[in-house]
């Protein structure tokens, strides 16, 4: 899903935060966004991902502005992860359950995502009570598991432990390369933005760098 | 203090030998209560929920106002239902004032602003996160509401029991609607305060432990779902 910003100005309190007259993030590639704190990345990656609509401009998906269908073809991982109060595997299950997939085909899917990020063991444990890196990895399978056009990542590894981002990292690339659906991820980290990112945009006090 | 004494007795012996006057207002008692409760909380916690993580204009407004609702005095919507269903009044007609069922249309009215309160200020607090990521993962309103339910549920469980607990221990709407009727519309609270006008300290006695037991019961649940000692 290609996403294009038009004339996009976003005001917190009379203060101009994000102001980006026109940036294009292309379908099925990984774009990453970076840059200081404070330099409007969320608040940018939360406008695409429709959760903020106080904004001035157009945000289009495939030339479409937002609506029903594009809001079920994406998906957001944010940095705190919020977990349902319930089992990992009834947690990762929840897209599909909405999205009325038959049972056998849940749980295969389930099955599979839960062995790709090495986290058998915590199938059955209770998902809130998890620790930081366990949450990230379960929230990024849950996102995943429906196969989004476009998946939206809000510095998904920050304070998680090498080995979790390594699992994340693959997943991520997989995940673009096998179903080509797009991804944009806001980091602080310039070394993983290489690994991962065909496109990187820098943001700076709410405007494109470069 | 003997009249104290011989009245525990008295009402011990009423309890343990099952009177049968005093296990039939027992179990009205829970039956309107029970029933209020469950009506209003059908009722109130979708649309609580709804409202709460909803935007809308005078949404202020709507607080204060249903804030205010929370702790209507029960003798209020008494009067306002036996108004209502008095003979002249718009539901003359139903015959129901005097009734079990009026009873639980009043306490059904005085407990909805409770639950759609407390439902509410969970949900504004609560429900946004959840309403968040509901959304995102591809859920529609009725999925949402569903999946808030279920996340918020010892909490919104903590709020029926606490309007259950309104319902059981008021007096003024069902002695008001019910008028007292001895075998027909007398609750713990009503005959409590009969009982207590009359001097009649054994069965007054006896429904005040009842309630008492209750009571107790009540608490030991909100104390266990909050996770307190």
């Amino acid at each position: 899903m290609q996403v294009s910003v038009k004339n996009l100005k976003r005001y917190y309190f009379e203060k101009l935060v994000l102001d980006i007259d026109n940036l294009t993030m292309e379908k099925g590639k990984i774009t990453g966004i970076i840059g200081p704190n404070g330099s409007g990345k969320s608040t940018l990656l939360n406008i695409v991902a429709g959760l903020d609509d106080e904004y001035l401009g157009t945000v289009e998906y495939n030339r479409q502005l937002i609506n029903k269908n594009i809001y079920r073809k994406m998906t957001i991982v944010s940095q705190k992860p919020y977990l349902f109060r319930r089992k990992v595997y009834d947690n990762i299950e929840y897209p599909l359950k909405v999205r009325k997939m038959k049972k056998d085909k849940i749980k295969m899917k389930v099955d599979d995502i839960i062995e790709r990020f090495e986290i058998e063991d915590l199938r059955d444990k209770r998902a809130h009570l998890l620790s930081g890196g366990e949450s990230q990895k379960v929230s990024l399978a849950r996102a995943l598991v429906f196969e989004p056009r476009l998946l939206l990542l809000d510095e998904p590894t920050s304070n998680i432990d090498p080995e979790s981002i390594k699992i994340m990292e693959r997943e991520i690339v997989r995940f673009n390369e096998e179903t080509k659906g797009t991804v944009i991820i806001v980091t602080h980290n310039m070394e993983q933005s290489r690994r991962l990112c065909h496109d990187i945009i820098y943001l700076e006090e709410g405007k494109v760098g470069y | 203090m003997d009249y104290i004494w011989e009245g525990f007795k008295e009402a011990l012996k009423l309890l343990i030998g099952f009177d049968k006057e005093v296990y039939g207002i027992i179990f009205l008692s829970l039956i309107v209560s029970t029933t209020a409760t469950i009506i209003s909380s059908l009722l109130c916690i979708p649309i609580g929920i709804h409202l709460g993580v909803k935007k809308f204009r005078g949404k202020k407004a709507f607080s204060r106002v249903l804030y205010t609702f929370m702790s209507i005095p029960s003798v209020i919507v008494g009067l306002v239902v036996a108004i209502v269903l008095s003979r002249r009044g718009p539901f003359g007609r139903f015959d129901l004032l005097y009734t079990p069922k009026a009873m639980i249309i009043a306490q059904t009215l005085l407990v909805t602003p409770l639950i759609l309160g407390l439902t509410y200020s969970l949900s504004k607090s609560r429900g946004k996160e959840i309403e968040k990521i509901g959304r995102t993962l591809g859920g529609n309103r009725m999925d949402i509401i569903i999946l808030t339910i279920k996340e918020l549920k010892l909490d919104l469980i903590v709020n029926v029991v606490t309007a259950f607990s309104r319902a059981i221990s008021e007096v003024g709407a069902v002695m008001i609607v019910g008028g007292n009727i001895k075998n027909r519309t007398r609750v713990i609270t009503t005959t409590i305060s009969m009982m207590n006008s009359m001097g009649d300290y054994p069965m007054a006695i006896a429904l005040g432990l009842v309630l008492l037991i209750i009571s107790f019961v009540i608490n030991s649940i909100i104390y266990s779902y909050s996770g307190e000692d």
